[in-house]
């Protein structure tokens, strides 16, 4: 083949590519324009506003530099409800996820109406956390709500749950609980069918118990499931809003308030949407901070044999 | 005919026959007014006949909307920033200050108000000016006073005088600790006086603001200062008026928390006395308690001889200044609001009228209920306007359930309080 050929040959190949990538961009394009007007715009515009004092109505927006996040080192409510977020992070989580493996592991084995257990513990998840938590606050409800009229069957006192400051939060912990341990457990299950029988074969051989073959191969072959539900139950739950704000308000004093519904009042009910925004900016970076630290740990752990 | 003829015909009709549908169409004025049985009045736009007479009069449609009470306010400020809010607003009055700081709201006509506060009796005319002569809405017809309500059969079983409520702190202690009862196991069944404690802060602050005010504390100084001023929350006052709930919480245990919503409690007989808006329950307990006997009277003073106090408060009609309509929005609101109007759906609603001269008509003139209202509105008080009231508000009720909860100390709560709503002030006054 001659020297023309070759280069035409080359050049041909090179329009093909072009004209392949170009229209792998054509196709992502309208995903990616929305990705960024609805959400790397917002996002800068947050960032933008965190350093100003905004009047939206007025359309009045003045520099102030970093006030608002002097301001929010000294409001006490804030710190509140930061802690109470924090609080429901660490609770959560670990709950959740716990229980979600152990029914994973459950459900990992054949049994009678399996099927239609695996639906009922999955079926929170796919209604309305609204909704729900609406059911919920009446389930709760001290005087009329069957959990206090459950409790009084087998001889415990009523108990003020959501109307009480020391119930509230863990009243919410629950009903979290039961509203994403159903996810966790099909995210777990897939991770488990993904582990080779033979290796819990070999074990058994060995001699292994099945506790042990529980810690030394579930677990450790789980690492990368682990780490996503970590991640992304972390994440979610500390941008919790819609049940605290269904069940409590945030009340009562505060004590279930957290960070998502205070910046939601803040903007909304204050009408201090240059300090809400300071708030969302202080979330992001817990959020974006916890999550590497959590990527970076768990990448210590993940094994393959 | 060829078909594509047909075809051409066809789609023009489809294009021409809307726009001229909509040619003709009324225009349409929106209200929103809040859902449920927070205010009276505010069932009343559920009915289809009540606009019907304007609606012919001005060729428009009135489309009465109904919004979540705890969200409203929310809502109308995001529906203001979207440029994208209803004509008229029916508003609670202790909103008023949070809107005037955004200045979402048109004022009354000077001449309009000149008129309307020349007309009306002397507690609608306290509620309806916001300090010489401005006024930014039309306040309702069967405004709030709130007064204590008992019950009286609950009062006889306990062998207390039903017709006979107390009349001071210590009284009213008393009575709450005999008319409380509690089953086998010890648990309350049925509080003496039932509390509000949990929702809104503005809702909690409202149900204790008798005591409050009875004691001689204050929310804001000056009642009529849009801009500075300071809470007087944090006095010997305020905190008799949250240790007074907090004593029968854990003293007398003739209160409890597992009773959040004072008024359903009250309707549904498990609680015998509570403290709100007297005009709920006038509406509320007919279809809710029918055979309810109940009396209605001033809250109680903190010992005899001192004047008694009570919220005077109430639901406004205003317009946004971004509504779109304004023009036929204050039209429908003066033709509502009218004496004619006022009479005619007080009567129909049996609701305290308006204007002076309706109270001196049938039934308003002999009917016990609205003569007894009567006699209450001296006492009331209006709500602050200060421009930070939403932050006092939000303060006091923090505090309130802090100490009621006991997280916090009744010294250490409002201290607290009294830090936040001067902040809350001062921050609204630049």
């Amino acid at each position: 083949m001659s020297d023309t050929s070759d280069g035409a040959v080359i050049r041909c190949w090179r329009m093909l590519r072009a004209r392949h990538i170009l229209h792998a961009y054509l196709f992502i394009a309208p995903v990616v324009v929305l990705f960024g007007i609805f959400r790397v715009a917002p996002a800068v515009q947050t960032l933008l506003y965190s350093f100003y004092k905004v009047e939206l109505l007025r359309g009045r927006f003045t520099f102030i530099g970093l006030d608002n996040f002097a301001r929010l080192l000294t409001d006490p409510i804030f710190q509140q409800a930061a802690r109470n977020t924090l609080v429901y992070v660490v609770a959560i989580v670990p709950i959740s996820g716990i229980l979600g493996l152990l029914l994973a592991v459950l459900f990992n084995s054949r049994f009678r109406f399996q099927e239609f257990f695996k639906a009922v513990y999955f079926s929170p998840m796919v209604t309305s956390t609204v909704a729900a938590a609406m059911v919920w606050w009446w389930m709760y409800n001290p005087q009329f709500g069957i959990i206090n009229v459950l409790l009084k069957l087998v001889g415990i006192r009523e108990q003020p749950w959501l109307m009480s400051s020391s119930m509230a939060l863990p009243a919410i912990i629950i009903f979290s609980v039961w509203k994403t341990v159903g996810y966790n457990m099909i995210i777990y299950l897939a991770g488990l069918q993904g582990i080779p029988v033979q290796f819990y074969e070999a074990a058994t051989i060995d001699g292994a118990s099945a506790v042990r073959r529980f810690w030394r191969i579930t677990v450790p072959l789980l690492a990368p499931t682990t780490t996503f539900i970590l991640i992304y139950n972390s994440i979610l739950a500390f941008q919790v809003f819609d049940q605290v704000f269904v069940l409590t308000g945030g009340g009562p004093a505060n004590s279930t308030n957290v960070v998502v519904l205070d910046l939601y009042r803040q903007a909304f009910q204050r009408y201090d949407f240059g300090y809400a925004a300071a708030e969302a900016m202080v979330l992001f970076v817990c959020i974006l901070g916890i999550t590497i630290l959590q990527y970076v740990y768990s990448k210590k752990y993940e094994i393959a044999y | 005919m060829r078909r594509s003829q047909v075809l051409a015909i066809a789609l023009a009709l489809l294009f021409v026959t809307p726009t001229g549908v909509l040619a003709g169409a009324a225009k349409k004025i929106t209200l929103w007014y809040p859902a449920g049985d927070v205010t009276a009045g505010a069932a009343h736009f559920g009915d289809k006949t009540l606009f019907a007479e304007f609606e012919k009069k001005n060729n428009v449609t009135v489309e009465a909307v109904a919004l979540d009470y705890d969200t409203m306010q929310q809502k109308i400020f995001a529906a203001a920033a979207g440029r994208n809010i209803a004509d008229v607003l029916f508003i609670d009055d202790s909103w008023i200050p949070g809107f005037l700081k955004e200045e979402m709201l048109e004022p009354v006509a000077d001449d309009k108000a000149k008129a309307w506060l020349a007309a009306v009796s002397p507690e609608i005319k306290t509620l309806s000016d916001y300090g010489k002569g401005r006024m930014w809405g039309y306040t309702q017809y069967g405004i709030d006073v709130y007064g204590l309500t008992w019950n009286k059969d609950h009062f006889k079983e306990a062998g207390l005088d039903p017709e006979k409520p107390p009349k001071t702190w210590d009284e009213f202690r008393d009575y709450a600790k005999k008319l409380t009862k509690r089953d086998a196991q010890g648990n309350i069944t049925r509080v003496g006086y039932a509390i509000r404690h949990v929702g809104q802060p503005h809702g909690i602050v409202h149900k204790h603001f008798w005591a409050i005010h009875g004691a001689g504390a204050k929310l804001v100084d000056d009642h009529y200062r849009l801009r500075g001023g300071k809470t007087m929350i944090n006095t010997p006052g305020g905190k008799a008026a949250l240790q007074l709930v907090l004593d029968m919480l854990d003293v007398d245990k003739s209160t409890s928390l597992n009773f959040p919503d004072p008024r359903a409690a009250f309707l549904k007989g498990i609680a015998s006395m509570q403290i709100s808006e007297t005009v709920s329950i006038q509406a509320r307990q007919p279809k809710e308690a029918p055979d309810l006997k109940w009396g209605m009277a001033l809250p109680p003073v903190p010992k005899a001889g001192d004047r008694p106090a009570s919220n005077l408060g109430g639901w406004l009609y205003s317009v946004p200044k971004l509504a779109k309509n304004k023009a036929d929005a204050w039209k429908l609101i003066e033709w509502l609001n009218s004496p004619a109007k006022d009479y005619e759906l007080c009567k129909k609603y049996n609701a305290s009228p308006r204007y002076t001269v309706n109270w001196d008509k049938e039934p308003f003139k002999s009917d016990p209920y609205n003569q007894g209202l009567k006699q209450m509105y001296p006492y009331g008080i209006k709500l602050p306007i200060n421009l930070g009231f939403n932050g006092v508000m939000e303060a006091t009720g923090s505090a309130i359930q802090k100490v009621w909860h006991h997280e916090a100390s009744v010294d250490a709560a409002l201290a607290e309080a009294e830090k936040l709503a001067n902040q809350a002030i001062a921050d609204a006054a630049k």
